[in-house]
């Protein structure tokens, strides 16, 4: 029994193997070392390049042994492909050879290192961005969530409201911006009235759409079954408009992202869009590039969170 | 006493007549079965015996007062959505259960949940969501759901519809055992179907309802001993006779609108 099943284990982790030496990101990460290893003349070996290839190349291998499914295997190694593919060809273009402007594409090396030597920094800019995303779209939820259950809800409400919703709902939110670091005191109530404007329609329109949208059978259930106006609301109308609002606030969320870095663009002076608009200014580009490889984490890393928040909330739709 | 009475019920959509002029009495403890085609306001009267509208003139009443609105006296099966597919099956007899016994403590609501659920045959979905059963799950998990809150009176909407022919008959059985179980205070229920042999099968009276507008054509005596054995059932002439006569009425409007060159199409099926 043993024996076989030791067999069949082989026979497993040789397929795994055959996989591994085969896929797409395993040719990409040969290439990419043998890229970084030879040596440009006049230049270190890439140290952190070599630092991060690696790290990405482990991230891959733990995922390979953890996740079971082949379809999570392939798209964990093509996520990994592209990403050494990125690197291949900054390094190519860049340093290897000079393919493309010297100041405006920086070489990855010296990217890298100074994204090493700036985080501190940068994370100090981005406890101030979030603080502005977090307030902003907070007050947005919290509005629009229980003003559009309101309005899906009482026909009459929505009757009124329709007509305003259909002139300001399309209005692109970074119209306000000016307006609002006129009006408001401080830069910070400027930019979180904006980002609460931008995320509020989204999240708004959504929910009201999500009210209308619960099937008939189910408010026909809730009815016969005399359930008062508060079980009512919370116990199925929150929860049937529910995939609506996940939609709403993913769009929401998005258009806060955008409106915080263009609020940072404009007025601010600290903050991750701040941190980019000010090195462009000073045409140090290679710390314009650290600002946009750190956004692009940051956003990844939010958008991730939503996500798996998301599939909590509908676990029941699956 | 548990009667459920209809005078002169009229409903109509607009210009559109759906139900006219319905009369009649369903007795404390009867089962009736709405047999009807398609389209022909079967399931609007329901809807309007459930309180989920109102007629647009005639009386409904239960037990000689108004029906207004929903209400826990009477149980409702739908044919699907009867479930809220965000809860699991458990939570959504509880919530059944907290309007019709608020006085309760969260344990004793549970294990009440749990014996009906275990008295349809699910011992072991209390924490499943409905989208993880199957369709005859699901109507078991809504009977358990209805006979819970203990209403006198059960308003089924073609409930087996969606099933397939085995499921269906063993929740055939399985309504008529839990009906027949509590002989003294036997559930007066309204059961809508278009399956002539499913009336027959469950019904004391079926209430044949024809087209444009709907209304009712004739209320038939079933006249079958209890328990009716559904093998039994086929070879007896009582129920072959009944079914030949319920299929004659049913189709009777039918061949009248065929021969007069109209088109055969129902006011309920425009809606």
């Amino acid at each position: 029994m043993e024996a076989v099943l030791s067999a069949g284990a082989r026979v497993e982790r040789a397929s795994i193997a055959r996989r591994l030496i085969l896929s797409p990101a395993s040719v990409v990460f040969v290439l990419l070392l043998a890229e970084l290893f030879w040596p440009v003349p006049g230049e270190a070996y890439p140290a952190y390049l070599l630092a991060l290839t690696a790290a990405v190349e482990l991230v891959y291998l733990v995922r390979l042994s953890l996740v079971r499914r082949d379809k999570g295997v392939a798209a964990a190694g093509d996520v990994a492909a592209i990403i050494f593919g990125i690197l291949l060809a900054w390094h190519l273009c860049t340093t290897r050879f000079v393919l493309v402007d010297k100041m405006l594409f920086p070489k990855p090396e010296p990217v890298l290192r100074l994204f090493v030597s700036e985080l501190p920094d940068m994370l100090k800019g981005l406890v101030n961005s979030l603080i502005l995303l977090v307030s902003g779209y907070l007050i947005a939820l919290g509005t629009a969530i229980p003003l559009g259950l309101l309005v899906g809800w009482r026909v009459r409400v929505f009757k009124a409201v329709h007509p305003f919703t259909k002139v300001l709902g399309p209005i692109p939110p970074i119209v306000y911006i000016p307006y609002a670091i006129a009006l408001l005191p401080s830069f910070r109530a400027a930019s979180i009235f904006v980002i609460f404007i931008g995320a509020f329609w989204p999240v708004f329109i959504n929910t009201v759409n999500g009210v209308f949208n619960i099937h008939k059978g189910l408010l026909d259930s809730a009815r016969v079954l005399s359930l008062s106006e508060r079980t009512l609301l919370f116990r199925v109308i929150l929860p049937g408009a529910m995939p609506s609002i996940c939609t709403g606030a993913t769009l929401g969320l998005v258009f806060a992202l955008v409106l915080l870095t263009a609020a940072e663009l404009i007025g601010a002076n600290s903050g991750i869009g701040w941190y980019v608009k000010n090195f462009a200014d000073f045409a140090d580009y290679q710390r314009v590039v650290v600002g946009i490889i750190f956004i692009s984490i940051v956003v990844t890393v939010i958008t991730w969170g939503t996500e798996r928040l998301e599939r909590r909330l509908l676990r029941w739709r699956n | 006493m548990h009667e459920i009475a209809l005078h002169n019920v009229t409903f109509s959509y607009g210009s559109q007549i759906v139900l006219e002029e319905i009369n009649f009495t369903a007795y404390a403890g009867e089962f009736v079965c709405l047999l009807g085609p398609s389209g022909c306001g079967k399931s609007t009267l329901l809807r309007l015996l459930a309180g989920l509208g109102q007629p647009t003139s005639g009386r409904l009443t239960l037990d000689g007062s108004p029906i207004t609105g929903p209400g826990l006296d009477r149980g409702v099966v739908f044919q699907d959505y009867s479930l809220f597919p965000w809860m699991t099956t458990g939570q959504n007899v509880i919530l059944a259960l907290n309007q019709a016994f608020p006085g309760k403590s969260k344990a004793e609501q549970a294990e009440t949940a749990q014996a009906y659920l275990e008295m349809v045959g699910l011992s072991d979905v209390f924490d499943k969501l409905p989208g993880a059963l199957s369709g005859g799950m699901r109507q078991r998990a809504a009977i358990a759901r209805a006979f819970a809150i203990n209403s006198p009176v059960l308003l089924m909407d073609e409930p087996f519809g969606a099933l397939d022919a085995i499921t269906r008959a063993r929740l055939q059985d399985l309504l008529l055992q839990l009906w027949q179980h509590n002989s003294r205070e036997r559930k007066t229920v309204f059961f809508v179907t278009h399956d002539v042999e499913e009336a027959i099968l469950l019904a004391n009276r079926v209430v044949v309802m024809g087209l444009n507008p709907g209304s009712v054509r004739g209320v038939f005596e079933v006249d079958i001993p209890r328990p009716r054995q559904r093998q039994d059932l086929y070879s007896d002439p009582a129920f072959t006779r009944l079914r030949d006569q319920l299929i004659r009425e049913l189709n009777a409007d039918v061949l009248q609108e065929l021969d007069g060159g109209r088109t055969v199409q129902s006011a309920g099926e425009a809606i």
